[in-house]
């Protein structure tokens, strides 16, 4: 479904990623752990283009594109088999709940405005907000905003959703809710890649885990594995300091 | 000498017919200067080539200049461009056949279009990084995210500014005096020429400047009600 080669991104001439190779197949909810600056969010951001990786190859569902020379169609095409959910939320500030669900329906998928509405007011329902259509951003807390993004990520109906640490610009009291909304949709079969610092989530949502450090891929299985027993000792050194020992027996 | 009040009023009533010349130079001036703004505004922030260095240019030099040496520097200097082309297209038109408010049109728009590439140019920059991108995460083109996403909210934000660009060109427009066209305030001058009551002229004139700049600002606020209300929490 999704496969990740040799990415590679440099800013400037500080090398971000190193060679990403990650595959991940329908259905599968992929956590990717690591440090800060480990490279987590330039890799979402490569896999939707909002970054230009410098080389390697990327593929979602029938969508391949080569990072080396993409045209401008191909890229466009990548962006609308995946959706991003952001840290900060991103909503278009200048539209309502339900505008923001719709837009990426009415404008980028041409759905007639009625059903566009119709399939909006539904995913809002889903992720609790049924009583918010009219809110505009600024009216609903980071945790109803972050719902609210999440509904216009399902809202296009894509081949994987891209997490980038969504709960982390939460109120800690705000988390559970966003978390929950994850959890629902993990359970229907939706396929996710989510970075997160929730390690606890990670360890009951994904199937499997990636842990990266300093732009490459450390390690990576079975999320029941991984947190049992990391090979690597940088995975053990980041799980010691992570974890608190409740999740985290070896 | 003293003053008139009744010819305050007398000479009111007839600048009134001086209004829709004023009006109009205000309104293309910002119209064109608004289109202007925007494609100097695009080019410098997207650094297209050579577009954004004649931008550049083009806004500090009329930044840098009064707005009557734009004026002037039409008035004389676009006659001999229009009789060059023409006679070099072999055409038999020639630069006395532009009306004078033409040129006023013209060097306006280009003052206008250099101080609202600024105003376009920081509402733009207002707008979070992250609007866009969301946007194109969403599947939308450039175009789609700018028209869609990017110039509502940046609108919102400059509108204040493209209002005091509005006033100013409103009252900047008193200089087509120059060309010879009549806009308000040189009616002013007519109308007190025959009994040189001019302190009493233009103080109608100051009336009906004021009262058109009061108009602008209410219609701002209504708008900018309107616009921005997803900011201040309005509605729902
Ligand atoms: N736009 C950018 N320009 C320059 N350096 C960047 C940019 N974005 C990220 N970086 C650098 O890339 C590295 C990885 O960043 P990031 O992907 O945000 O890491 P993570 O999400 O794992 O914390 C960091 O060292 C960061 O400073
Ligand atoms: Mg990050």
């Amino acid at each position: 479904m999704i496969a990740l080669k040799e990415i590679r991104k440099s800013f400037g001439r500080h090398e971000v990623l190193k060679g990403i190779d990650l595959e991940v197949e329908k259905g599968e909810v992929v956590a990717i752990l690591g440090p800060s600056g480990s490279g987590k969010t330039t890799l979402l951001r490569c896999i939707n283009y909002l970054e230009r990786p410098g080389s390697g190859r990327i593929r979602i569902g029938d969508v391949a594109v080569d990072c080396g020379h993409p045209s401008k169609k191909e890229i466009h095409r990548l962006r609308g088999r995946s959706a991003m959910v952001f840290q900060q939320y991103h909503l278009f500030r200048h539209k309502t709940a339900l505008q923001n669900v719709m837009e990426g329906l009415v404008v980028v998928q041409n759905v007639p405005k009625e059903e566009a509405r119709q399939r909006s007011v539904e995913l809002l329902e889903k992720v609790g907000l049924g009583a918010k259509l009219d809110a505009y951003p600024s009216q609903l807390s980071g945790g109803q905003q972050q719902r609210v993004g999440i509904a216009r990520a399902l809202a296009l109906n894509p081949d994987v959703i891209l997490f980038d640490e969504p709960t982390s610009a939460l109120d800690p009291e705000l988390v559970g809710e966003v978390l929950a909304v994850i959890r629902k949709i993990a359970r229907e079969g939706i396929t996710m890649i989510i970075v997160t610092h929730e390690m606890a989530f990670a360890q009951e949502v994904a199937s499997r885990i990636v842990f990266m450090d300093d732009g490459a891929v450390i390690e990576e299985g079975a999320a029941s594995e991984f947190f049992r027993s990391p090979r690597e000792e940088r995975t053990r050194q980041f799980l010691r300091r992570m974890t608190p020992e409740a999740v985290y027996n070896i | 000498m003293k003053l008139d009040p009744a010819f305050i009023w007398e000479a009111f009533i007839k600048l009134l017919a001086a209004i829709p010349t004023t009006l109009e130079i205000t309104a293309v001036s910002v119209g064109c200067g608004f289109v202007i703004g925007i494609v100097t505004a695009l080019a410098r922030i997207y650094r297209v080539p050579v577009l954004r260095e004649i931008s550049s240019a083009y806004v500090t030099f009329i930044r840098g200049t009064p707005m009557l040496t734009h004026l002037l520097m039409v008035m004389f200097g676009l006659p001999i461009a229009i009789d060059a082309l023409s006679g070099a297209l072999g055409l038999s038109f020639s630069s006395v056949q532009v009306p004078m408010i033409g040129f006023a049109y013209v060097a306006f728009s280009l003052t206008a279009g250099a101080y609202m590439s600024e105003v376009v140019r920081s509402g733009l920059l207002a707008v979070n990084r992250g609007q866009i991108e969301a946007a194109y995460a969403v599947g939308m083109t450039t175009w789609q995210a700018l028209r869609r996403i990017v110039f509502p909210q940046a609108f919102a934000s400059a509108l204040p500014n493209l209002s005091n660009s509005l006033i100013g060109m409103l009252h900047g427009s008193t200089l087509a005096f120059t060309a010879s066209v009549v806009e308000i305030n040189a009616k002013a001058q007519i109308v007190a020429s025959t009994n040189w009551k001019f302190f009493e002229s233009y103080i109608a004139a100051a009336l009906i400047f004021w009262g058109l700049t009061i108009v602008i600002e209410r219609l701002t606020a209504l708008l900018e009600k309107r616009v921005a209300r997803y900011d201040r929490g309005g509605v729902a």
